[in-house]
């Protein structure tokens, strides 16, 4: 019994991991297709590490896209403005890094109107051989990570003391903030037309034996796949810890948790600060993959998507969570195409968004923890009540005095 | 035997002086008690009297308007609530807080693990099992909190500071609404803590439970402590008669003036559940 | 221009001081065992004001906060602000053109007017149910949507102002009744676990629904409603020197300097003539005075016959409404899409806030105040491009600060 669970818990995922890494073998020739696995895979994370912070920790944020676009745009303005020189340009603000010089490109410079940056001035008076380097985009991630991963950390300790629709609301105005001042600061953001994003592999890659150009599909699959399971990881490993525990318990009941020992402040903010860290990763994998980043990203839409996927999943499963998301976003993709009766043409771009939506509201209002998660508690907690019935009548049995009587049927919702 | 008398040794909780008011409300003036050792203490007082405010106060909930608090020497008045905790001062809630949408099992861990930063989960669920044993539970251990009657809950909280394993407990109000036989284990439950050479502090409405059960009985009336001795002493201290027991026991010499009709009746306090009578309607709700 | 940095720098001062006094006072007034629940916002608002000249007299004799504090400190502070922003800009129109503030302060309480006629929707209906509507948007979109539809139709396109109206009430308070009835109800009758969450997520269904629904009716591209009714013409006191009031079909002109378009004014009074009437409703009639009763005591207004749960189909049903007429006025005054409504519900959350959720003169005067920042902020801020972008992000900026300093708001119920 015990060790049924256990196969179910590490034997299916791995083996569901596995067919996602070796899908390509079947579907690799198919760019639309892996477009889109690599897309579900993007909205997975961001389903998942929010249902750890809505679901699990209780904290209804509807910040968690703007962790994802501070973690994109801080790898976008590093790539756009970070290059590195062998030697001085004098022109530049400039730093010595390594022998080398880590040169900021005056942000100025290379606004919409003048293509020209102090990089391009220097140029002509550079020495002949030397080097301008456009450091490693993994950097950037590293940087995308440690921003979205601040400015988690800033708004978890704001957010603190608020409670539910406070919070909500704080968390929306964060948003709008952001996008707000992202579409404003020309000079640096290049507002409404956005910044471009290198490639994952501006150069190819030789995967198995087999090169890739830089606008293949296969080899972004994999690293937005390798993002997926590290996250999915991390996730199942913070909640089947401490962390885990003690959030749940928080969401519960904050004065009982803390009376029995649970630091409030410190686990809220770390799964703050955690789950923006996750958004912001998958910002920059994304950032990177389409090739551009613009406010867009932040506009409501998304954000409810991202929420709608993570509900109708289940939002107190984080596995249930990315289900949803991988399969709400083929469904919605499926349904994408318009069709025509008689006079009328049904635009099903948006037709399919307000099913989307009906979807939404009836889960909530019918099946509380979302139509996928049912399905795994189903298998991992089957024998739960039957359980409960077997042991109580085995205490009824030895004529325990003291059995107790309530707690019928154990219902297993 | 030898160590548990080490720890009585140990064992102290001094509170000095304590004030509290809520705005222009005072509901704590000038409590001043000491626990020394295991003891058994009974807290008495009529609705709104404060005790649920002292409770609050000694498990660092709430700041005291004045006063200081010291648990084996240390202060903990100025703690925040998790770090009473971990000093060893535990508490049970008037309104019945099991984590709802957690097993029972993980509901004990909470405190197990929150007290010990480096233990793993494995090591807990064996005492967690032998808690459950002793609660006649083990056979919810998977169950949702929110599946258990309201007497299991409370009994849930009893398990939970079991594991949390504090130096003094503070039940607030643990009768309230369960089911008698379930009271039972209560007692037991309260028999051995104290014996474990644990203080107790019991607050409760129930006079027959408190005089069975407590060797010192404190008694508040709106916000002073207006007793404290031997349970057999303080019931015919006129002070108390007049305040408090007078509403409860018919007896017939008691003095009640004008005075003691306005104690008798029962206030009810805005924004504060009265547990005892909707706890069953939330069970299974 | 170094002067500019002037504005900086003072409004860093009132940043860092406000700051200061915010985090440090309540604990120097709970330390000495006093009242401290208006300790952080009159911290805030010392600090802001005096700098450390006010704060240590403040920290010394740690006086009540008063009304008249309160007051004195944030005229200080405002004062302060605005000379810094003189000496910085002088050139700016704000500074020197004086018809021209007048112009964006009579507009900005125009605007403000129907702003608050949207936020007390949204108070209605916290004050009853206890939820935050996140579709209130969605209501007041689809309000604008009726208007425009009935005025384009050959059906009712002759039928005049009052009758769209009428129509965009009918609509919006139908689908808020619908609603409440099928997915809020639940929450009263206790089927619901965690109704707070649920709440917020299924108001949110019901926007993301409303939003595509529209969009798929009506299609993505951006309408506008004609002029409701044209001004009288009219020049006061005549023709030749119309100093006072001169009006064309379109346009008011007082004093020669305040210009006040038509729309925005007929949008404005149909404002006021309805919050009168909702005034009317909640005060002298008997279904009006069952919802004033519901949301002050739940228990004691059923307990003496009122039906909890019509009132709450009710509230939320008229709530939207509210929001639906808004919309409905505004439909001539700026273009209209399916999306309209996500920054007018962000507006509003924001003056719930700002005034204390659940209060109806809150939500009136944080209307007011929010029309005034935003007309300013888009009038006075130097750079014109950043001006425009910046215009959601006045109102985030009111709700941070009331959220971090006043989390009751102006007129909330003190915790
Ligand atoms: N947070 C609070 N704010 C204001 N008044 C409170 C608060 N908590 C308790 N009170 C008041 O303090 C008094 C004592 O309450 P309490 O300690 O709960 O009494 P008891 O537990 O003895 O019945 C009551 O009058 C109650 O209304
Ligand atoms: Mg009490």
């Amino acid at each position: 019994m015990m060790k049924r669970s256990t196969l179910l818990r590490i034997g299916l995922p791995a083996a569901l991991a596995f067919l996602l890494l070796i899908a390509p073998l079947w579907i690799g020739g198919s760019p639309y297709i892996m477009h889109l696995a690599i897309t579900a895979f993007y909205y997975a994370i961001l389903a998942a590490s929010w249902s750890l912070l809505a679901g699990y920790a209780g904290q209804f944020s509807f910040a968690h896209m703007s962790f994802m676009a501070i973690g994109a745009y801080a790898a976008a303005l590093y790539g756009t403005y970070i290059r590195i020189t062998t030697v001085a340009t004098e022109t530049c603000r400039e730093i010595p890094f390594f022998g080398r010089w880590l040169v900021i490109l005056d942000p100025i410079g290379i606004s919409q109107s003048s293509q020209t940056n102090c990089l391009d001035l220097a140029r002509q008076t550079m020495p002949a051989g030397s080097m301008i380097i456009q450091p490693s985009i993994w950097w950037g991630l590293l940087f995308g990570v440690v921003a979205g991963g601040l400015f988690g950390l800033l708004i978890g300790a704001l957010v603190l003391r608020l409670r539910s629709t406070y919070l909500a609301l704080f968390t929306i105005g964060f948003s709008e903030i952001l996008r707000a001042v992202i579409s404003a600061e020309i000079d640096i953001t290049q507002g409404q037309s956005g910044l471009e994003m290198a490639p994952l592999f501006p150069n190819g890659i030789t995967l198995f034996g087999h090169s890739y150009s830089a606008s293949d599909k296969i080899p972004p699959y994999y690293v937005m796949l390798a993002l997926f399971l590290v996250i999915m990881l991390i996730l199942s490993w913070v909640v089947s810890s401490r962390i885990g525990l003690f959030i749940r318990a928080i969401r519960e009941d904050q004065e009982a948790s803390a009376a029995l020992g649970v630091h409030v402040v410190r686990y809220k903010v770390l799964v703050f600060t955690i789950t923006a860290m996750m958004a912001a990763a998958a910002g920059v994998i994304q950032g990177h993959y389409i090739g551009i980043i613009t406010p867009n990203i932040l506009i409501i839409l998304q954000m409810s998507l991202v929420i709608a996927m993570a509900v109708i999943g289940g939002l107190e499963n984080i596995y249930a969570a990315a289900i949803g998301a991988v399969i709400l976003l083929f469904g919605l993709e499926l349904l994408r195409n318009s069709f025509t009766i008689g006079p009328v043409t049904i635009d099903m771009t948006t037709w399919r968004l307000v099913a989307f939506g009906l979807v939404l509201m009836i889960t909530l209002r019918f099946f509380r923890n979302g139509l996928i998660s049912p399905l795994i508690d189903r298998v991992m907690r089957r024998n739960v009540a039957r359980e409960t019935v077997a042991l109580r009548n085995a205490a009824t049995a030895a004529a325990t005095p003291t059995a107790t009587t309530a707690g019928e049927g154990g219902s297993d919702e | 035997m030898s160590k548990q008398g080490d720890m009585q040794q140990e064992l102290a909780l001094d509170v000095n002086h304590l004030f509290k008011n809520f705005g222009g409300l005072q509901v704590l003036s000038d409590v001043n008690f000491k626990i020394r050792g295991p003891e058994l203490i009974g807290l008495i007082g009529p609705n709104g009297a404060g005790k649920t405010t002292l409770t609050n106060i000694l498990d660092g909930a709430l700041k005291p308007s004045g006063g200081t608090v010291y648990l084996n020497g240390k202060r903990i008045d100025t703690l925040p609530p998790y770090l009473v905790a971990r000093a060893g001062l535990g508490r049970t809630f008037q309104v019945t807080r099991a984590f709802r949408r957690m097993t029972v099992m993980e509901n004990l861990l909470v405190p197990a693990m929150a007290l010990h930063a480096t233990a793993s989960r494995r090591e807990f669920e064996e005492k967690a099992r032998e808690v459950l044993d002793f609660l006649t539970m083990s056979h919810l251990t998977n169950e949702y909190g929110r599946a258990l009657s309201g007497g299991q809950q409370k009994l849930l909280e009893l398990g939970r500071l079991l594991m949390l394993d504090p130096r003094i407990v503070i039940l607030d109000e643990p009768f309230a609404g369960v089911h008698p036989r379930l009271m039972e284990i209560i007692y037991e439950w309260i028999y051995r803590v104290n014996d474990e050479g644990k203080a107790i502090i019991l607050i409760s409405h129930d006079m027959e439970t408190i005089f069975t059960l407590s060797k010192r009985l404190l008694v508040l009336n709106y916000g002073d402590l207006i007793a404290d001795g031997d349970p057999d002493v303080v019931k015919d201290d006129p002070l108390v008669k007049a305040a408090y027991l007078g509403e409860d026991e018919p007896a017939p010499a008691s003095p009640a003036g004008p005075e003691s009709a306005k104690f008798a009746l029962p206030t009810r306090q805005p924004g504060q559940d009265d547990s005892a009578d909707d706890e069953e309607g939330r069970v299974n709700a | 221009m170094a002067n500019q940095q002037i504005f900086l720098l003072a409004l860093l001062w009132v940043v860092f001081w406000g700051a200061i006094g915010s985090l440090f006072t309540p604990r120097i007034y709970s330390r000495k065992d006093l009242d401290i629940s208006r300790a952080t916002l009159g911290g805030a608002l010392v600090g802001a004001a005096l700098g450390p000249i006010g704060l240590i007299p403040l920290w010394i004799y740690t006086p009540r906060f008063t009304n008249r504090i309160y007051a004195a400190a944030s005229i200080i502070v405002l004062g302060i602000l605005i000379l810094a922003f003189a000496r910085a800009y002088p050139d700016n129109l704000c500074v020197s053109d004086g018809g021209f503030v007048a112009s964006q302060v009579t507009n900005g309480i125009v605007i403000g007017l129907i702003y608050s006629l949207m936020a007390l929707g949204l108070t209605l209906i916290y004050s009853i149910l206890g939820i935050v509507s996140f579709a209130h948007g969605e209501f007041y979109m689809v309000g604008g949507m009726v208007v425009y539809f009935m005025s384009a139709s050959t059906l009712f396109g002759r039928a005049g102002a009052w009758v769209w109206l009428l129509g965009a009430a009918v609509v919006t308070f139908v689908i808020g009744a619908i609603f409440e009835i099928l997915f809020l109800r639940p929450m009263g009758e206790g089927k619901i676990e965690r109704p707070k969450e649920y709440a917020i997520l299924v108001t949110f269904g019901l926007s993301f629904f409303l939003q595509y629904l529209v969009q798929g009716l009506a299609g993505a591209n951006p309408v506008k409603a004609p002029r409701f009714f044209d001004f009288p013409v009219i020049e006061l006191p005549n023709a030749e020197d119309p100093y006072l009031i001169k009006t064309t079909a379109g346009n008011l002109r007082l004093f020669d300097a305040v210009s006040i378009p038509n729309t925005r004014f007929v949008s404005a009074m149909i404002s006021v003539l309805l919050l009168f009437a909702l005034l009317f409703f909640l005060y002298r009639t008997w279904t009006g005075r069952g919802l004033r009763a519901v949301s002050e005591d739940r228990q004691a207004a059923s307990v003496a016959g009122i039906n909890p749960y019509r009132m709450n189909t009710l509230a939320f049903a008229l709530g939207g409404m509210l929001a639906g007429l808004s919309g409905a006025t505004l439909v001539q005054v700026f273009t209209w899409l399916p999306q309209v409504g996500i920054p007018a519900a962000a507006r509003s959350f924001v003056i719930i806030v700002l005034g204390g959720m659940g209060s109806l003169p809150g939500a009136f005067v944080g209307g007011i105040i929010v029309g005034l920042v935003e007309a300013l902020g888009a009038g006075c801020v130097p750079d014109p491009a950043r001006a425009a972008a910046y215009i959601p992000a006045y109102g985030m900026i009111i709700l941070t600060l009331t959220l971090l300093l006043k989390p009751t708001g102006l007129f909330g119920r003190e915790l």
